[in-house]
């Protein structure tokens, strides 16, 4: 015997497992990308209340007493596995059919868990327990029982030779029939299966082909098909509950080693390596983060008390002391805020690298060195402020941003920039180089006739003895951070001895200066001097 | 003093972002004498420019030129000296736009050589050759490439242009421009590159730059601008930016003055019509005259007079060679078999009667020529035919072409500009709104007419989920007020043609039409009125196609002629119908509004039909014209006019202003305007409106008629009258034209009503109500109809001859999905040889496609495949789905027994097949499903109304039928209910709305209060059925009910679709 396992409304039961106490109450959720989300499942209560699938959130926010969530994934995700633990709780073959549904087999259950009703019951209250919603359905085969398990609520058990006349009266859409045939059934007006059982064979398999005739026989109760038993998880996740809350880093690391080297094994077993590790941490709530907790409740964000970090690799690694000498430098760049209480750390895997040195090529550091050698350094001057500056698209001068490193590309990748864009290109870089101030200095200037003429700054007063602009640039208009600046290039005259640049030592007495206002502050820096 | 002599206008299409307009009045402001407007490859706005720096007082000089793009992509700035040099302009632009894609196209140094003469060329900004040059080259390159301008345009009209807008690198090449111009002893010329006369609609342009590069505004980057130095600059702050070179300033002057064209020189000549025997063009068309009076006036007196003083004034305005023209294509169209109606003020005209350009007899409607044509207004008539929508159409216009050749001929632009949905569409994608956003806000924009003060924007933009607080949502708000109504890209318009004695592309570039064979001018029909360019629209009228194919069937199957201009004239039939307003599917006179109004008019002569054909219109409806005129039509009022000069203007419409005519004339009377100022006046109040433009005209006309000595409430009504009419009022040659075309569909209704119908249901879609409401109306006059049928019915509806008289079959290109080709071939087959069975009809059509079969098995068409087995509608479905799946090549030959060889399309298996055809383990489509299968597949049922099928249990819940309410008593409390055919918010109407609902009786309307409506928004808008209770109202025979409790009324899952929200 076969037990149909579903779960009915998933999206929102997967939601009400994660938050128990919104059982009974009117709930909906929506799905989409802030602001323009939309109703895609609402309960019973809710669509009583006015709620209809597609509606905005705006709209659905207007109905009282109606609580919307967004839609999880983790959620769903976490759902979905509990009903696969469900399964395995009964019996060790099980298929994941979808999702929402499981298929059991009971064979050979009986002498432990009783009767197909006790087994069926007993999934339903399991369910329960794991906070899910169940339809359970035992037939002699898995189709009939699949259906079922869609048609009717709570435990049910077709005894064998009345598939055919339970499942009768169900409508075709439980077959889950392709689109096309489904639409074919439609216009035909074979809305039961019933109906559709009714149908001679024959004809039905002209019509339809092979699909019409399986479910010709599934009406009839007389599949026959075996269950795909489903296999462990293949996922590369590890997690771990911990019986005291962890505080010091030591311990931590040594924990974080074990789930590590699990990992790799497991990676290594099927010639894969790291591209990325996924942690999460729960953490101890504590008075204070509690209040921050429901605010993140409030604005639907993370789930309070933990602590999420992500660590992209440059290349797929493997080796198991490597990645938790990362892993400790980023706990210790920024570690959590609170005692951990529960340790899941997942991998998104890549083929492992593979290379072959040339023999008179040049050596390049290790690439899994070097990443530790940068995390190190991330370590000491932050995260932000480490990588490769990439000068960015926009008119605002020395707008750039920290990015990551990467792997040299290789020749054939590089963009080829054409003849005459070259061209442009070494004409434009023809002049004198200019060296920035980061960040830039103050200054305080004097203006006759809309031209400076007086320029104050590193505590020195300088006279300006020749000017060129101002070069106005301006723009992200659009934005909250909407800029505007004025450029001048002034030769500047310093009476009592002028900027002294630190690392040259001399003074100068006379220099060459780029300088700007922000037009939208009102004040004046020294961008950057000439050499 | 500074001249600006480089600017570009949006008619640079995503490369400026104001109106010539606007830039003009901005150089006025700031006090330049003269400004010149170099559009990318076009002179688009040249007109408008001109005509608003004509306006200026004092007036300003308008300099016209372009930027005209060359082989690498760089561009010529060339300003135009000469007419020669303008025509030369034209032609290169034409010449580079007729070999290229739409928006693309440059133009080759040899064809610049060719065609410089009379134009100035400057070295151009960042776009331009010099700055091509530098960054190329470096200083040699660009030297050269001035030489070469030199040697192409001549030393002496070549300028090295310089421009500020504080940029580096601009600089530099100022910087090298003033060292090649010392070297080469050219002029320096300061410009500011303008392209915006706003320095705030810099952020405009940068959305443009987005759209052009199909970037977002965070991904265009350097694509943007720099800073907002690109707008218009006064003399005075371009004296100081240049003050180091005061000579490049003072050139801009002396330039302005060698430059001597403007378009008030453009040349224009209309073409003459080639006269056969040598005569005269003025003989020629007495000839045709005299041909026609005789026709068609015989031995009127009256209208002989006529005509003498209309062809004296057109022999004295030298107008006869445009008449001819005119006369020539509905000659050509006659000739052709094409129906052809001229309306507009030529229906004013007895000689354009008598040349059978109209059908309306002007002499005995009493029209006033000289709307049509006068001395004083010194402008060219205004001819507009209409033609069968469609082939026939297109015949004309080709004709039009062959005639004038390519360049000698065009159809006028149809500038596309920005409106709600396209303006949100695509700055919402420069501010990078996802797809979801920007879909939910174009539907959003503009679906109603009316808008309460909640349908404004800001609640649009609540409702979609975005905040206006947010930047963003807020530049994205400000922007699409910004963008609103600036030219976006050019069309064609969809009739007008421009012709020219000579060479058109020497008067305006023409550029390709997306269609095949046509070209297009860089103009709209507007800007070639004022540019005092003829011509003639061809416009396609859905009616004339249904008027043609219903003369047609008359002809063949009734053996009647009929022609528009000798239709019966009082026939007592057409105006019963159109007392009772019984009038779906008649032309003009069909609509919701037209409905309620008719009953009050009670016409019973054609001009109450010309009155009715202008009085419901938004005009005079919100000038409020149109309750008095009613009012003083049935005695109820005196009739009385604004003021006493007015009443003889307005005697004719009861003291009433109803028609265009009328307007003008009042302005000419009270305000003391000439001609031209009251012609001024229609346009300004015409399609393409602008506020400031209303406000001009309205101060002038109150200040004429104060000084008149009108004041007060008195001026202030004329002022309403004429300022809310203007748009939407007819001419009243317009309106003869019109009623004529609703006299001649009236009257065929009401005589032929089959021949009227296939031809309704065969020009679909069309006029105010949908295929499922005509063929409900014609029912109700008697009219049987027969269903789909693979075995009768051809791709258009068609006649059949019954014993009961004439059906209408309802052809195949009412089955939805179904493909032309696939019916054709279906009817080919058939004349064959008969279908024995669906499969067989699949194997002799093997291209016809799987929804295609399914469709017509669905509604009902292949029922009637067998004539010995009749099917039903899922027996076919059955049928269907086994013909689709064929077998195998290896046993297709195989039949039912097992027996190879032996060919099934042979017919040896037909007894089986037709057993077959006729068994269905399926059973019969219920009513319901009948009904839903028709609503989906073909929008119509010839079966019974959805609600006779519910009627008993309706009488139950005392739910009335639409005849039964014209029994009642006015004020009566009535349910009633049907589906809903129309729903309506008109602006006209303060919030109201109005649904018809049909039910197997007629039509019932009902009126739903704004409070109303905004308590059951969703139960009105979303529901194809509604169940109303309310107060009937039955005002002079207007039927209605006024809406007090609504409720969806769910009986059938049918839908045959609403007219709605216009």
């Amino acid at each position: 015997m076969f037990a149909g396992v579903f779960c009915e409304n998933f999206l929102l039961q997967a939601v009400m497992r994660g938050e128990p106490k919104l059982q009974g109450r009117a709930l909906t959720i929506v799905e989409g990308t802030p602001p323009l989300m939309k109703v895609v499942a609402a309960n019973e209560a809710a669509q009583r209340a006015g709620i209809r699938i597609g509606m905005p959130k705006t709209t659905a926010a207007q109905f009282l007493g109606v609580e919307i969530r967004a839609r999880s994934t983790a959620l769903e995700k976490n759902a979905h596995e509990a009903l696969l633990d469900l399964g395995w709780s009964i019996s060790p073959r099980i298929e994941e059919t979808a999702t929402d549904m499981i298929v059991v087999d009971t064979a050979g259950l009986g002498s432990i868990l009783g009767s197909e009703e006790e087994i069926a019951r007993k999934l339903v209250e399991r369910g329960r327990a794991c906070g899910l919603c169940l339809n359970v359905a035992v037939a002699a085969n898995v189709e009939t029982a699949l259906v079922a398990a869609r048609g009717f609520s709570g435990a049910y058990v077709i005894a064998a030779g009345e598939e055919a006349a339970r499942l009768s009266e169900l409508h075709v859409s439980m077959l889950t029939p392709s689109e096309e045939t489904a639409e074919t059934l439609e216009r035909w007006g074979v809305r039961t299966c019933g109906a559709l059982a009714a149908l001679p064979v024959l004809k039905l398999s002209e019509r339809l082909g092979q699909e019409g005739v399986r479910l010709h026989t599934v009406v009839r109760g007389k599949g026959s098909r075996a269950i795909v038993v489903a296999e462990a998880a293949h996922t590369f996740e590890e997690e771990m509950e911990l019986e005291d809350a962890v505080e010091e880093l030591e311990p931590l690391s040594f924990l974080l080693g074990r789930l590590l080297d699990q990992l790799c094994a497991r990676l290594t077993a099927r010639a894969l390596a790291v591209q990325m590790i996924r942690m999460r941490f729960e953490l101890e709530p504590t008075p204070e983060k509690a209040i921050e907790a429901q605010k993140e409740i409030v604005r639907e964000k993370n789930l309070p008390g933990v602590y999420e970090r992500e660590l992209q690799l440059p290349v797929p690694m493997r080796n198991a002391k490597m990645l938790l000498k990362l892993v400790r430098l980023r706990l210790q760049a920024s570690p959590p805020t609170a005692a951990i209480t529960k340790i899941w750390i997942a991998t998104e895997a890549r083929p492992a690298r593979v290379m072959q040195n040339g023999l008179f090529l040049q050596s390049f550091p290790d690439v899994e060195k070097l990443e530790l050698t940068i995390a190190r350094i991330a370590n000491v001057v932050g995260q932000e402020n480490v990588g490769v500056a990439e000068i960015m698209d926009t008119h605002r001068a020395d707008a750039f941003r920290v990015a990551n490193f990467l792997p040299a590309k290789e020749e054939s990748e590089l963009e080829i920039i054409d003849s005459h864009d070259e061209k442009r290109l070494r004409n434009k870089l023809q002049g004198m180089s200019c060296r920035v101030f980061r960040p830039p200095l103050m200054a305080k200037v004097e203006l006759q006739n809309e031209q400076p003429v007086c320029v104050f700054f590193a505590g020195q007063r300088g006279e300006v003895i020749a000017t060129a602009g101002p070069w106005k640039t301006s723009g992200d208009w659009w934005r909250e951070d909407v800029w505007e600046q004025e450029e001048w290039d002034l030769e500047i005259v310093f009476r009592a001895g002028g900027y002294v640049e630190k690392r040259d030592g001399p003074r100068q007495e006379r220099g060459l200066y780029r300088v700007y206002r922000d037009a939208k502050r009102g004040e004046w820096f020294i961008r950057g001097m000439y050499d | 003093m500074y001249t600006e002599l480089h600017a570009r206008s949006a008619f640079s299409f995503l490369e400026g972002s104001s109106m010539p307009e606007e830039l003009i009045r901005v150089c006025a402001e700031r006090g330049m004498p003269a400004m010149a407007l170099l559009d990318r490859d076009g002179v688009y706005g040249a007109p408008q420019f001109h005509l608003a720096a004509k306006k200026l007082k004092p007036p300003m000089r308008a300099h016209v030129g372009a930027e005209v793009t060359a082989e690498d992509g760089w561009r010529y700035p060339l300003l135009v000296e000469t007419r020669e040099g303008y025509q030369n302009l034209c032609r290169l632009i034409t010449r580079m736009k007729m070999r290229a894609k739409k928006g693309e196209g440059h133009v080759l140094a040899d064809e610049m050589k060719e065609s410089c003469h009379g134009l100035v060329c400057l070295t151009g900004g960042t776009e331009g050759p010099l700055a091509d040059a530098l960054v190329c080259g470096g200083l040699d390159e660009a030297e050269k490439r001035v030489r070469e301008l030199c040697e192409t345009f001549g030393h002496w009209n070549v300028y090295v242009e310089l421009q500020r807008h504080f940029c580096r690198d601009e600089e530099a090449r100022n910087q090298a421009a003033v060292m090649i111009a010392q070297k080469l002893k050219l002029p320096l010329l300061t410009t500011n590159g303008v392209s915006h006369a706003q320095v705030k609609q810099r952020e405009v342009l940068d959305v443009f730059t987005c759209i052009r590069h199909h970037r977002t505004l965070s991904t265009a980057g350097r694509l943007l601008s720099r800073n907002c130095e690109r707008h218009l600059k006064s003399p005075e702050e371009m004296t100081r930016l240049f003050a180091d070179l005061p000579e490049a300033i003072a050139n801009t002057q002396v330039l302005s003055a060698r430059l001597e064209f403007t378009l008030e020189n453009l040349g224009y000549q209309f073409p003459d019509y080639t006269v056969p025997d040598g005569k005269s063009p003025m003989a020629f068309l007495r000839d045709r005259v005299a041909e026609g009076v005789v026709k068609r006036y015989a031995e009127n007196e009256a209208a002989k007079k006529q005509i003498e003083r209309e062809l004296a004034l057109i022999d004295k305005l030298k107008l006869a060679g445009y008449f001819l023209i005119v006369w020539d294509i509905v000659r050509y169209c006659r000739e052709k078999n094409i129906l052809v109606q001229g309306r507009g003020s030529a229906a004013n005209s007895a000689v354009c009667y008598a040349l059978g350009i109209t059908s309306v007899d002007s002499v005995k409607m009493d029209l006033l020529f000289e709307r049509f044509l006068s001395e004083e207004r010194g402008e060219w008539p205004d001819i507009d035919l209409d033609l069968p929508s469609g082939e026939e159409r297109e015949q004309a216009i080709q004709y039009v072409y062959e005639r004038y050749g390519q360049l000698g001929a065009a159809m006028t632009a149809n500038v596309i500009s920005y409106r709600g949905k396209s303006a949100a569409r695509e700055i919402g994608k420069a501010l990078s709104f996802d797809e979801e956003t920007l879909s939910r806000l174009s539907n959003l924009v503009g679906t109603w007419g009316y808008k309460d003060e909640r349908d404004a924007l800001d609640r649009q933009f609540r409702d979609a989920g975005l905040d206006l607080k947010n930047m963003r949502i807020r530049k994205f708000f400000e922007l699409c007020h910004a963008v609103q109504d600036l030219p976006r890209h050019l069309g064609q318009h969809c009739g007008g043609m421009v012709v020219c004695q000579g060479q058109l592309d020497s008067l305006v570039p023409l550029e390709p039409a997306t269609m095949p064979g046509r070209t297009v001018v860089q103009w709209d029909k507007e800007d070639c009125a004022d540019m005092k360019i003829v011509k003639v629209d061809l416009l396609g009228l859905g009616m004339m196609a249904v008027l043609r194919d219903t003369m047609q069937m008359v002809r063949d199957v009734h053996r009647t002629e009929i022609d528009l201009w000798k239709l019966p004239p009082d026939d007592p039939a057409v105006y019963s119908a159109l007392q009772k307003a019984d009038t779906v599917g008649m032309f003009q006179v069909e609509s919701r509004a037209q409905m309620s109004c008719l009953p009050r008019m009670n016409p019973k002569d054609f001009y109450d039909i010309v009155v009715e054909v202008a009085i419901v219109r938004p005009g005079p409806i919100m000038g409020n014209m149109m309750n008095p005129y009613l009012k003083r039509r049935q005695g109820r009022e005196k009739p009385e006019s604004l003021h006493p000069s007015l009443e003889p203007i307005l005697k004719r419409t009861l003291g009433v202003p109803l028609f265009q005519e009328q307007l003008l004339r009042m302005a000419m009377v009270v305000a003391d305007f000439t001609g031209g100022e009251a012609e001024e006046l229609r346009r300004a109040f015409g399609f393409k409106r602008s506020e400031a433009r209303m406000k001009d005209i309205e101060i002038k006309l109150r200040r004429g008629m104060e000084t008149k000595g009108i004041i007060g409430e008195v001026q202030d009504k004329i002022v309403q009258s004429i300022t809310s009419f203007a748009l939407f009022g007819f001419p009243e040659s317009h309106a003869a034209s019109f009623a004529l075309l609703a006299y001649a569909s009236a009257y065929f209704k009401c005589h032929y009503l089959a021949a009227f119908m296939v031809a309704m249901l065969n020009n679909q879609p069309m006029g105010f109500y949908n295929p499922a409401t005509l063929v409900k109306d014609a029912q109700r006059h008697g009219l049987k109809f027969k269903p789909i049928d693979v075995t009768r019915s051809e791709w258009q509806c068609t006649l059949e001859q019954t014993a009961q008289g004439f059906v209408v079959r309802i052809g195949m290109r009412y089955v939805r999905g179904l493909r032309k080709e696939t019916a054709e071939q279906i009817m080919r087959e058939r004349r064959l040889r008969k279908f024995t069975s669906i499969d067989e009809l699949k194997r002799r059509i093997p291209n016809m496609q799987k929804v295609e079969l399914r469709a017509l098995a669905e509604v009902g068409a292949l029922n009637f495949l067998s004539e010995e087995c009749r099917v039903h509608r899922r027996n076919a479905l059955w049928q269907v789905e086994r013909a689709l799946r064929r077998p195998g090549p290896l046993l297709e030959k195989v039949n039912n027994d097992g027996d190879a060889n032996i060919p099934i399309a042979s017919g040896m298996k037909q007894g089986t097949e037709l057993s077959e055809l006729a068994e269905s383990p399926l059973l019969r489509m219920t009513t319901e499903e009948r009904l839903a299968a028709d609503s989906y597949g073909t929008g119509l049922t010839v079966g019974r109304h959805p609600l006779a099928y519910h009627r008993e249990n309706l009488k139950k819940q005392r739910i009335r039928t639409a005849i039964e309410l014209t029994k009642l008593a006015n004020g009566t409390q009535v349910r009633v209910a049907g589906e809903v055919i129309a729903r309506q918010r008109p602006e006209t109407a303060k919030g109201f709305v109005f649904l018809s609902l049909e039910d197997e009786t007629g039509i019932a309307n009902v009126i739903v209060t704004p409070q109303l409506f905004d308590q059951d928004r969703t139960v009105v808008v979303n529901n194809p059925y509604l169940l109303i209770q309310g107060k009937l109202q039955n005002q002079d025979n207007v039927i209605s009910v006024k809406a007090e409790r609504m409720q969806a009324l769910l009986i059938t899952r049918a839908e045959f679709g609403s007219h709605d929200f216009h």
